[in-house]
C-alpha cells in the first residue's frame, strides 16, 4: 500500500499516547487492512472487521516495541492479521462456511475478473516452482498449517520446511514480479 | 554467518505468511526489530501472501472441496 510520508511524524507523536495511537492506526491502516483481510476471509465482511479490530488491539498492546516506520508497521499488521485469520479458520475447522455467499454488490474486492486473472497467474507461477518449494507453500499457508504441523506431515525437520519456504516464496515473488502481478 | 543466524533470517518468509509456531514467531519478531536486512526482506515479501489468497479463494469458489476431500471420496 502507498505509505503516506506524513505518517512518520503522526506515529512519532502518537508514541506517548496509546489512545491516539489506536486512532491513528485505524485512520491510516484500517481501510487498506480491511481490503486485504477480506481477500483472506473469502469476503466475509463481519469476520474481516473482527480481524482488523483484533489486529489493531494487538498493535496497541505491542505499542512499546512496535516499529514506527510505516512500511514495516504495515508488514507487521499484515502478519498479525494473517495469523488471526488462520487461527479463526482453524477454529472453524472443516465445517461448511457459515457465511452465505455474499451478493454480487458486496463481493467486488477487487473486481472479480481481475481477481480471477490474478488467481490464474499465481496458480501458474506455483506450477513453475520446484516440487519441494511448491509442496511447502501448499502444506503451510494454503492449508492453514504452522511450520511444525507441516514438518510432521511431510516428515522433514521444521528447519528444512522454513528454509524451503524461504527460497520458495522468494522464487514465487520473482516469477510474479516478472509477470507483472507483484511489485 | 553462523548456521543458526542464517536460520533466523530464513524465518522471514514463514513470518510474512504468519505460519511460524508461536515460540518462533515471538523469537523472529525480536530479531526483526534489530535486523535491517530482515526488515527490508519482510517489506519485499509482504504482498506475496495476499496474492496466494487469490488462489485459495479461487479454489473454494470453483471446487466443491479441497484435494483431500476429493481423494477420500
Amino acid at each position: 500500500m502507498p505509505v503516506p510520508r506524513h505518517l512518520d511524524s503522526r506515529l512519532e507523536s502518537a508514541e506517548t499516547d496509546d489512545d491516539v495511537l489506536v486512532e491513528v492506526l485505524y485512520q491510516e491502516f484500517g481501510a487498506p487492512l480491511l481490503r486485504h483481510v477480506r481477500k483472506a476471509t473469502g469476503n466475509d465482511l463481519q469476520w474481516a472487521e473482527d480481524v482488523v479490530q483484533e489486529t489493531i488491539v494487538r498493535a496497541w498492546r505491542n505499542a512499546g516495541r512496535l516499529h514506527r516506520e510505516p512500511g514495516l508497521l504495515w508488514a507487521w499488521l499484515l502478519t498479525v492479521a494473517r495469523r488471526i485469520v488462520i487461527d479463526g479458520r482453524r477454529r472453524r475447522g472443516a465445517r461448511p462456511q457459515e457465511v452465505e455467499p455474499a451478493d454480487a454488490d458486496a463481493v467486488s474486492v477487487p473486481d472479480g475478473s481481475e481477481r480471477a486473472l490474478e488467481a490464474m497467474i499465481v496458480a501458474d507461477a506455483l506450477l513453475d516452482l520446484s516440487e519441494e518449494h511448491r509442496e511447502v507453500i501448499e502444506h503451510t499457508y494454503l492449508r492453514d498449517r504452522t511450520i511444525g504441523e507441516a514438518a510432521e506431515i511431510l516428515g522433514i525437520p521444521p528447519g528444512t520446511v522454513k528454509s524451503r519456504l524461504y527460497y520458495g516464496i522468494r522464487a514465487l515473488r520473482g516469477i510474479l514480479k516478472e509477470r507483472g502481478v507483484a511489485s | 554467518m553462523s548456521p543458526s543466524s542464517r536460520d533466523v533470517h530464513e524465518d522471514v518468509a514463514a513470518y510474512a505468511l504468519g505460519v511460524l509456531d508461536e515460540e518462533d514467531h515471538q523469537a523472529f519478531e525480536r530479531h526483526l526489530m534489530s535486523c535491517e536486512e530482515c526488515q527490508a526482506e519482510l517489506r519485499e515479501l509482504s504482498e506475496v501472501p495476499g496474492l496466494l489468497d487469490a488462489v485459495r479463494q479461487d479454489r473454494s469458489n470453483s471446487l466443491t472441496g479441497t484435494d483431500d476431500d476429493r481423494a477420500s471420496r
